[in-house]
Parts: structure tokens; sequence; C-alpha cells
């Protein structure tokens, strides 16, 4: 089947199986590597890209589901506002250990921020739940979310 | 993953057997029976028996059905065949328990038996492999009330066209009565564990059943807890792969698409469909409606219960805030019977357990539901089953933690609780 997806405001025209998983078009047909494949089950939150602002797992969502939902990938987040303000906190608190699961994490935090622009640790628990780190920055990335946090007041 | 390497192998023993002078007739209806789902074991050979299953009396083996002469049945005639297959006695004289569905396999025809039994006689390697002596008390073990039960509950063999219906309604009728015994697990059991009803004429027939911990739905017309909103084309769809709009297989409906109906033509399935499609609601029920408030409130990051932020967290990023997810691929629960059957018993076995690979005719599916067993306690399962059954315009009941305890319990894999019939 052939689809048309916006992926980080541009327009991409897969020839593809619709069951097959946007990570895999990302990854290997649109040659955009920053996401990352972890688990494949939707239980790390490695692949985690946002669909019209909203963080889905690209390993679960099938090529054909996605119609006209704007992809944004960690490729571009830096583009919007508070995407930048969340990657200069991560480099400012040196969240990263190994790095894998960072991208996710970042795309997760922003989507975060977006809808909730002051979180209490109560909602960074809920929105970050899906995010697994094998290094466990856990406490790095609570403090660099509450520190874009406060940069996006500023 | 057993299932996967169940799947494989099964498929690879089939296909050793697709010789050029197989029976083609033979094997086609074997596959409509399924009768390999129960009569094997992951990584066991095909038809070689061997599988656990529970009853009210206690644990049963399931029986090599290869035509090995000393363990299978090798030296059954036409006659010893057709008689354990519809009327449940065997070689031996001795009465099969009804785990085996021959009040289902009653209603075969006399030149399907013959056909079944030329290809398990001339088609299928024999194995030899010893059947396994059942675990029943011996206060439980005699068989002659089987004898009794049978006079009441097992219809006389053969098949009786409904002369008011078309030949294709009576095609899928005899498919699904018969063949596909699908009223095994979706009708309801009286109190002798037998079917309620075993064709289109009460309306107890398939009306939906719990069994084995999970809650195999109604397959009548009604409209939010049955079929009533599927096309004919839907139902023969999910027959076929296992997956469409409204749903994906799950439970033991895993081997049934594995195992058997992607197999069938496409005009049997049109049969099946057009004949499931026939039958009444049971209730007159408001077919679902979207309610969008639901997605709007999850989206601007309202989540005013725990269930609610259950679902932000471990759900949304595939189901969606919408609850729509990616259909044919990714189940909907908005709207879907299963997430609103008065019995949630599958929807809180599937959060626990999570759903196997579905592998029609050898291709398997790419998404599958995780595990939550180990990362939800019960209280947050019955919050979050609780919140999606009230979510987008669903209008099903709440769930309590006592029901997730019960079903973590005996869906434990070391548990042996004994069901009407364990397929696990």
């Amino acid at each position: 089947m052939h689809y048309t997806i916006e992926i980080n405001g541009a327009q991409q025209s897969v020839d593809i199986d619709g069951e097959t998983p946007l990570l895999w078009v990302l990854r290997d047909v649109v040659d955009l590597k920053g996401t990352k494949f972890g688990c494949g089950a939707a239980q790390c939150g490695a692949c985690t890209v946002h669909m019209d602002g909203h963080p889905i797992r690209a390993c679960q969502t099938p090529i054909a589901s996605v119609g006209n939902g704007r992809i944004t990938t960690i490729e571009a987040v830096g583009e919007s506002r508070l995407g930048k303000l969340v990657q200069e906190a991560w480099i400012e608190l040196d969240v990263p250990q190994c790095g894998y699961c960072q991208a996710g994490q970042i795309m997760s935090a922003t989507a975060l921020l977006t809808r909730t622009p002051n979180p209490t640790d109560h909602d960074i628990n809920e929105a970050m739940n899906g995010n697994l780190c094998r290094c466990a920055t856990y406490t790095r990335i609570r403090a660099a979310i509450k520190h874009a946090a406060e940069a996006g007041r500023a | 993953m057993k299932r996967l390497i169940l799947a494989a192998a099964l498929l690879a023993g089939f296909s050793f057997v697709a010789g050029a002078m197989a029976n083609e007739k033979g094997e086609y209806l074997a596959r409509a029976g399924d009768c390999v789902a129960c009569h094997s074991v992951p990584g066991g050979r095909a038809f070689a028996g061997g599988l656990k299953m529970a009853s009210p009396v206690g644990t049963l083996y399931t029986t090599n059905i290869t035509p090995d002469p000393e363990t299978g049945i090798g030296s059954y005639t036409l006659e010893d065949f057709d008689r354990s297959i519809r009327r449940g006695i065997a070689r031996d004289g001795h009465r099969l328990y009804p785990a085996m569905p021959y009040p289902s396999y009653a209603k075969l025809t006399g030149s399907d038996i013959a056909d079944l039994y030329d290809y398990f006689m001339h088609d299928v390697p024999a194995v030899r492999q010893a059947n396994r002596a059942n675990e029943i008390p011996p206060f439980l073990s005699p068989r002659w009330p089987l004898a009794v039960w049978n006079v009441v509950y097992t219809p006389s063999p053969g098949f009786t066209p409904d002369p008011s219906k078309d030949a294709q309604w009576n095609r899928g009728a005899y498919l699904v009565e018969g063949l596909g015994h699908c009223g095994a697990c979706h009708s309801p059991r009286g109190t002798a564990w037998q079917e309620k009803s075993l064709d289109a004429r009460d309306s107890s027939f398939l009306a939906g059943a719990n069994l084995d911990d999970w809650y195999a739905p109604s397959l009548r017309a009604n409209q939010a807890t049955g079929l009533g909103s599927w096309s004919q084309g839907e139902i023969a769809e999910f027959l076929k792969t296992g997956h469409n709009r409204h749903a994906v297989a799950y439970g033991s409906m895993g081997d049934v698409i594995n195992n058997s109906t992607p197999y069938l033509t496409d005009s049997d399935l049109a049969a099946i469909a057009a004949f499931l499609a026939s039958l009444p609601a049971t209730e007159a029920e408001t077919a679902w409606v979207e309610d969008t408030s639901t997605a709007q409130a999850l989206l601007s990051g309202k989540t005013d219960t725990a269930g609610a932020a259950l679902y932000v967290s471990a759900c949304q990023t595939c189901h969606r805030a919408n609850g729509a997810a990616a259909p044919p691929y990714v189940p909907p629960l908005a709207g879907n019977p299963t997430v609103l059957d008065k019995d949630p018993a599958s929807l809180i076995n599937i959060v626990l357990n999570g759903s196997w690979p579905l592998v029609a005719k050898g291709r398997p599916d790419a998404y599958r539901m995780p595990q939550f067993r180990e990362q939800l306690k019960d209280r947050q399962i019955a919050e979050v089953v609780s919140f999606i059954r009230g979510a987008w315009g669903n209008k099903a009941g709440a769930v309590s933690p006592q029901e997730v305890a019960a079903l973590r319990k005996s869906t434990q894999p070391s548990s042996d609780n004994i069901v009407v019939l364990k397929m696990r």
C-alpha cells in the first residue's frame, strides 16, 4: 500500500504493508534513526514519538493508522520552544548515561510539559511511567523536567 | 512464544501430509474441526494427543488420534471412527468425556465422516505415543453416567437442513453447529456441563459463556455485546485473519485462528457469516455511540480518576486517547463487544496476561497486548478496566479488585484450578 504521512513537517511517501510499524518506517525507510527500538512491545518507551503532539509508541503504531496525524520525532522536537527547553535542560543537568532511552524520555517529557506546564511529582510519575531507563537516570530526568518547566515560566 | 512454536510445528506437520494422493477434503474437514488444537501439545507431533485439560471430574489428557495401531487409532474401522466422533464411544466401548465435542460432531454427515477417516488413516503420519492416564478420583471414574448423559444431551447423528433457509445458511449452520463446535466455548452450559443448546433453534445458542477464565462473547446479533454491529464481510474477515475493525482474536480463539478458520474457503466463511448474522439478539441493546468527551479530557490532561490516569500512562500510547487504537491491527476499546460484555473476565484476563501471536496461515501478526500482571496491582487493574468500560460511550459496569484478584489467582501459570475445560 501507498501512504503519505507527515513527518517533522515534511510529507513522506512510502510504499509498504499497512501493518508495518511506524518505527520501521522512520528508521529503515525515511532514515530517521534518532528514534530507538527498545522492546518492540510498548513496554519501554524508547520509541516514543509524537502524533499531533501526543506521545505514542512508534513500535506499536501500524503505518496504516497514522492517516493525517502529524508525526514529530526526536530530530525535530527541538524546533518547538518547549522541546528546545527540554533538550537544554537535559544538557544542563547531564541527564543521559548510556543515552539509549533518552530520545523517548525527551519526547514524553516534552508532551507532558505541553499539556501540563507546571507538573507535580505525581504528574511526572504518571506521564513518564512508560519510559524505562536501565541506567536509572530517573532522578535526573525528574530534575530536568522541573528545570525545563521553570525555564518555560521565565 | 509457546503458541508460536506450536503453530509452526503444526504447520510443518500439515505440510508433510499434503502429498499428491492426500485426501484434501478430509484434511479440510480436520481443519474445520480444529482437531489439532486439542489433540497436540506445544512442540509435539500433530494429532499425537497429550494436552492436559481440566474438567469437572478431574484432569483429562487428550488422546493420540494418529493411525498408529497400538497407541493411536490405527486399528479403528470406519464404523469405530464414526461411533467415537458422532456418539462419543471409543472402539473398546468406553464412553468419551464430552471434552471431546461429539454432541456437536454428531451433526456431521456420513460422507464427511468417511473423508475424515480416510485422511486420518492414510495421510496423518502415525506417531507411537502412549496416551496418558486421566487423573480422576476413583469415585468419579466410572463412565456409565456418561451413557445416561449422552442419551439426554447428544443428538442423533446427522444434519437436517432447515428447508425454510437457503443453501448458504444451511452450509453455515452445518459448519458452526457441527465441525466448528463454536458452541463449546460460546454457548452457555447447564448444570450437567452440557451446552444448553446445540443449534440455532434455541436462543441460548452462541449467546456467550464464561469458560476457562475467559468470557467467549455472544455471536448473536446483540447490538453492543454481540455481533450486531458487524457486517457479514467483517465476520468473515475476522475468521480469515483474526482481525477486523471491531476486534482482534484472543484467548482460545487464537487456537482457532492459528489452526482452523483461515484455511476455510471464502465461500464457507461467507456461509458461516450469513448463519451467525441470522441469529437474533437475546436482548434489545443500544448500539454503541461515541462520546468524544473522554478523549477531550484525556488529551487536555484532565485525568480526574485513578483509572483515567492509569489509562494515560499504561494504555493510551497504543489504544489512543479516543480508544479507537489502530484497527484492524490493534483493537479498539471503544465499542468493542468484549469491553461491553456484562462479564468482564476477558478484559481483565487480557490486561493481566496479555495476548499471544495470531499466526493466520503461517504469518504471525505484528502487535500484541503486553501482560500487566507484574506491573499493576489488583486495585489498579480494577480502576483502569472500570474506566475503559465507562469511557468513550461504553456503558458497562465497574469491576472490583476482588474480581481481578480471583482471575489473577486462577490464571497463575502454576494454578491447576478446575474449570470446565482448561486450555491454556
